[in-house]
């Protein structure tokens, strides 16, 4: 009997046949304690106020207002900063989810014996998980320089990491009937791996990858802010000028790519399964 | 030949899952295993080509010691052993000829095997192998799509394109109805007739095994109680391998839960 019951006793349902059951009272209220406390918590530490939301938000629409209407001469500038953010999206998140193959394979506990292979192969996606992407890129940058390399670089350890956590919990679910029957005829580990588990997470596999690589898209935008190259660089500086109907300019170039590159790899998931 | 010299298995909870199994099975024999569920069954058919490992005794298989083997020389020892499963175990998601041709993926390069690249020559054997059991026509249909009866025969395809001594049978007609699974023991007995292969099976269909098998054991507890030909089994053999009683069936159900977890 756990502590929450001996404070809230068990209700006891007594059946016409004498037949006694106990149901369990309700978690829900604890629960709600819990996330309302956490909140009240949160704000204080943070020193929230609502007041200066509502002061200070109309800012925002000035400064939205001010991107009307977008500087339309300013797009000749604009298309060589964008393909390169699309490139760093598109080789980054293909690199990483490229790698995240072997990994997943040996942080998968139903392929791999070995706890401390597990445990390390998951510590390491885990650490790549808790950089946060514009850290790592930033990192990147003091090793590459700046530009497009070390976004491609952040963008791929964090592909890497994301598609390989998906991947190893899709590869323990997997029925593991086709592995033991490659096994039983005398197959490696790793080559019953790739002909009997790939088949089965493949279609999760490449749909996860290309949700990854919408979103990629999205992280890319800002990493010029690092000077990890691609479109944040002219957004970075247009800012700065206060220059803001070139900015909503850039706003609304970067929003149809995000649009148009969605709704493809929308329709290429949709094709998977 | 595979012979079982006092073979013990002990699973890490402490149940016995052989205990003191002494046997020898000639080439080309038909046996069917039969027994209560959890009675070990699985555990001997697997210990042979070591899916389980043994803790005592000695296990020997044509000559080789199996507890002696480790990594590439059990991957070895393995190819001359197929093995068949209740629930067929192909990959369902892909077709029927690329299931049978992963008998060949122990043997390839592993650049084939990771670009799905199969020889032309590997390929005509998983034909021929799909031909002998009768469903050619389905080598390009998705698995998926096959009955369990289908399932099973591709299933066999893919254990005769790896060219076996011996064939392990777990369960195999568990899933399918009376008719199919009659079908599936004709192929199994013809397997052995013509091509010479051991056959080893577990089956719960007690009235299959003796129409079927040339042999019989019969194991309670992880112990052998009937080891002789089908024809000579009777009724008191057989309430001695199931349990006479209520009480001794319940003892058994209570072994198969603890044998599973």
């Amino acid at each position: 009997m756990s502590l929450y019951d001996k404070f809230f006793p068990p209700r006891i349902i007594t059946l016409d046949n004498g037949k006694r059951i106990e149901e369990k009272r309700s978690r829900a209220p604890l629960v709600i304690f819990i996330l309302l406390a956490l909140s009240a918590i949160s704000v204080k530490v943070t020193g929230f106020r609502l007041s200066t939301i509502i002061t200070r938000g109309n800012q925002f629409w000035v400064i939205l207002g001010r991107m009307f209407p977008p500087d339309t001469a300013y797009i000749g500038e604009i298309w060589d900063p964008l393909f390169d953010t699309i490139k760093m999206s598109i080789i980054g998140s293909l690199i990483g989810a490229l790698i995240a193959v072997p990994m997943a394979m040996i942080a998968s506990s139903n392929i791999i014996k070995s706890r401390m292979v597990i445990l390390i192969s998951r510590l390491a996606l885990s650490i790549a998980r808790t950089l946060p992407t514009l850290v790592t890129a930033l990192i990147a940058t003091f090793i590459w320089g700046l530009g497009t390399t070390a976004g491609t670089v952040a963008i791929s350890i964090f592909t890497f990491s994301y598609v390989g956590k998906l991947l190893y919990e899709q590869i323990e679910t997997v029925g593991m009937g086709s592995f033991e029957a490659m096994e039983a005829m005398g197959c490696s580990r790793i080559r019953a791996f790739w002909c009997a588990i790939i088949p089965q997470v493949l279609p999760g596999y490449l749909s996860n990858s290309l949700y990854c690589f919408e979103g990629n898209v999205r992280y890319a935008a800002v990493l010029g802010y690092v000077g990890a190259g691609g479109i944040g660089i002219i957004i970075n500086t247009n800012l700065g000028w206060r220059d803001y109907s070139r900015v909503g300019m850039i706003l609304l170039v970067l929003f149809i790519t995000v649009v148009v590159i969605e709704y493809l790899s929308f329709w290429l998931r949709s094709k998977l399964t | 030949m595979i012979k079982f010299d006092h073979v013990t298995k002990i699973y890490p909870n402490g149940v016995k899952g052989l205990d003191d199994v002494s046997l020898s099975i000639n080439q080309g024999e038909f046996v069917g295993i039969i027994g209560l569920s959890g009675a070990g069954k699985s555990t001997l058919i697997r210990a042979i080509n070591r899916m389980h490992n043994i803790q005592g005794g000695n296990l020997n298989v044509d000559g080789i010691d199996v507890e002696g083997l480790k990594g590439k020389e059990l991957r070895k020892f393995r190819r001359n052993i197929g093995m068949i499963f209740q629930s067929f175990n192909l990959v369902t998601r892909t077709t029927v000829i690329r299931n049978v041709l992963t008998s060949f993926v122990p043997d390839l390069p592993f650049w084939r095997v990771l670009l799905g690249v199969y020889p032309y020559e590997a390929k005509i054997r998983a034909l021929e192998s799909l031909d002998k059991m009768g469903i050619l026509e389905k080598a390009y249909a998705r698995v998926d799509q096959l009955s369990g009866g289908q399932q099973q025969r591709v299933a066999l395809s893919r254990t005769l394109a790896q060219n076996p001594k011996i064939i392990l049978a777990d369960e195999p007609v568990a899933a399918l109805d009376p008719v199919t699974a009659r079908a599936v023991m004709d192929d199994f007995s013809r397997i052995n007739r013509d091509m010479n292969i051991t056959v080893l099976i577990n089956i719960h269909h007690v009235d299959l095994a003796l129409e079927y098998v040339d042999r019989i054991i019969g194991i309670k507890a992880g112990r052998i109680v009937y080891d002789g030909p089908a024809s000579g089994i009777s009724n008191q053999n057989l309430e001695e391998i199931y349990g006479g009683d209520l009480a001794k069936v319940g003892n058994s159900a209570e072994l198969a839960k603890k044998e599973r977890a």
